[in-house]
């Protein structure tokens, strides 16, 4: 399952996607247009899926 | 032996167009002949030779892909049986049928590797004069008849099915297709995918065509190809894939280990199974729970990379280490070379220089994955 992740640096606040597989390998994502794992996000999500949010 | 040196050549009537025949072009030796990176299966920086998950879609060795519509009917692996492979080669990628399955009218299963636009942009695809290329390689199989594959654009919407025959099973037969370059349709010239090839291994009549010519179709294989996903425990072993301009398949474009790595580098990067304390670098804490570091990568990344961690890492002052979770890229930190990494600890000092490494384990790795 997909979940969100706030990341800070300097005041400036981004979001990668991130997930642990079944073997516990964790795996993050960065949202950038050509990366294909996020295009493979986005398509998930327009299937209607929503990722568990970021942690404050 | 004769040394000729001349500073003019003329033609008969004197002019400057004399012709030279019986003289052999020399091979594009330079560099880059054949477009299929790790064509000879040697580097596997994931797997380091062991089978890959069943699982519907992955990476095996470097730069080659399986992917199934349904989990558990394949597997792949480096050196999969252990046979001897061609002469001049040492490895190969073997895929092993783990049932007798029988293909839908939608199904794929396939291997696969694609080629990035920036280094298939000069075969001009989708315009007049697109040049002829020809795709070489090794093949062995416990099964033997026709089988098939094709190549893709960017969009999966123009393909060209191709087959070859397989005589003798599991004997290493060599082969060859020829393809007049496709004058239509869209493709990509520079960081997607400029040209896709596919080996079928059982494929559906959704993604079947017609071999031999080009079509506004999603065609991963050709129609009637052999099943290898039909016949359980059946084979298909594949090394010395070369995809080169002209019409003729020249001899394997052997490169040193080192340049091929870099190559496999720009869509793959692994750190660590070496050493027990192996790192991605130093970085600053960014107080007290969190780790700001970057990781070099050896040749610019196709994209930012995707990063995944295996196994257990930790932050470390040199006399203690910290137990720590969540290594992974930063999306506003990050480029394609100086990879920006966050990781979570705790019992830091904030401006501190930490060590970010292996905690003790050369099973802890970081996967760092731009891939097509």
């Amino acid at each position: 399952m997909y979940k969100l992740q706030n990341q800070t640096y300097m005041g400036v606040t981004t979001q990668a996607v991130t997930f642990t597989s079944e073997d516990g390998a964790y795996t993050t994502i960065p949202m950038v247009p050509d990366n294909t794992d996020y295009q493979q996000f986005l398509r998930w999500c327009e299937e209607g899926n929503q990722p568990l949010p970021a942690e404050e | 032996m004769s040394l000729v040196k001349a500073n003019t050549y003329q033609d008969a009537s004197g002019g400057s167009n004399a012709v030279f025949s019986g003289v052999a072009s020399p091979p594009n030796s330079m560099g880059f002949r054949n477009r299929i990176i790790n064509g000879n299966m040697a580097i596997d920086q994931r797997n380091a030779g062991a089978a890959t998950a069943n699982t519907i879609s992955g990476y095996t060795v470097d730069r080659w892909a399986v992917s199934q519509s349904t989990s558990g009917k394949l597997i792949a692996q480096q050196n999969a049986g252990s046979v001897t492979p061609p002469a001049g080669f040492t490895n190969y990628l073997g895929v092993t049928s783990q049932s007798a399955y029988s293909v839908a009218a939608g199904d794929y299963y396939m291997i696969y590797q694609m080629i990035e636009g920036y280094n298939v942009s000069d075969f001009g695809l989708g315009a007049a004069g697109a040049a002829t290329f020809t795709i070489s390689f090794w093949v062995r199989s416990s099964l033997t008849g026709t089988f098939g594959g094709s190549l893709q654009n960017n969009a999966n919407n123009r393909s060209y099915p191709f087959t070859y025959t397989i005589s003798a099973a599991n004997t290493w037969e060599q082969k060859t297709v020829t393809v007049v370059g496709d004058t239509t349709g869209t493709w990509e010239k520079t960081t997607n995918t400029g040209l896709r090839l596919n080996f079928g291994l059982g494929v559906g009549s959704t993604y079947s065509g017609t071999a031999g010519s080009w079509a506004g179709s999603n065609f991963i294989s050709a129609t009637g190809a052999t099943s290898v996903v039909g016949t359980n425990g059946a084979t298909f072993y594949i090394t010395g894939v070369q995809l080169e301009a002209g019409t003729n398949a020249s001899a394997f474009e052997q490169i040193d280990y080192g340049r091929e790595l870099i190559m496999c580098q720009r869509y793959c990067y692994v750190i660590g199974g070496t050493a027990s304390f192996e790192s991605v670098g130093y970085g600053i804490a960014n107080g007290s729970t969190a780790v700001n570091v970057i990781a070099w990568a050896p040749v610019e990344m196709r994209v930012q990379p995707t990063s995944t961690q295996v196994g257990t890492w930790q932050v470390s002052n040199a006399s203690t280490g910290f137990a720590a979770s969540s290594l992974g890229v930063q999306t506003g930190l990050c480029g394609k070379q100086s990879i920006a990494l966050g990781i979570t600890s705790s019992g830091l000092t904030g401006g501190a220089l930490y060590r970010i490494e292996a905690a003790n384990s050369t099973a802890s790795r970081l996967i760092l994955s731009a891939e097509l």
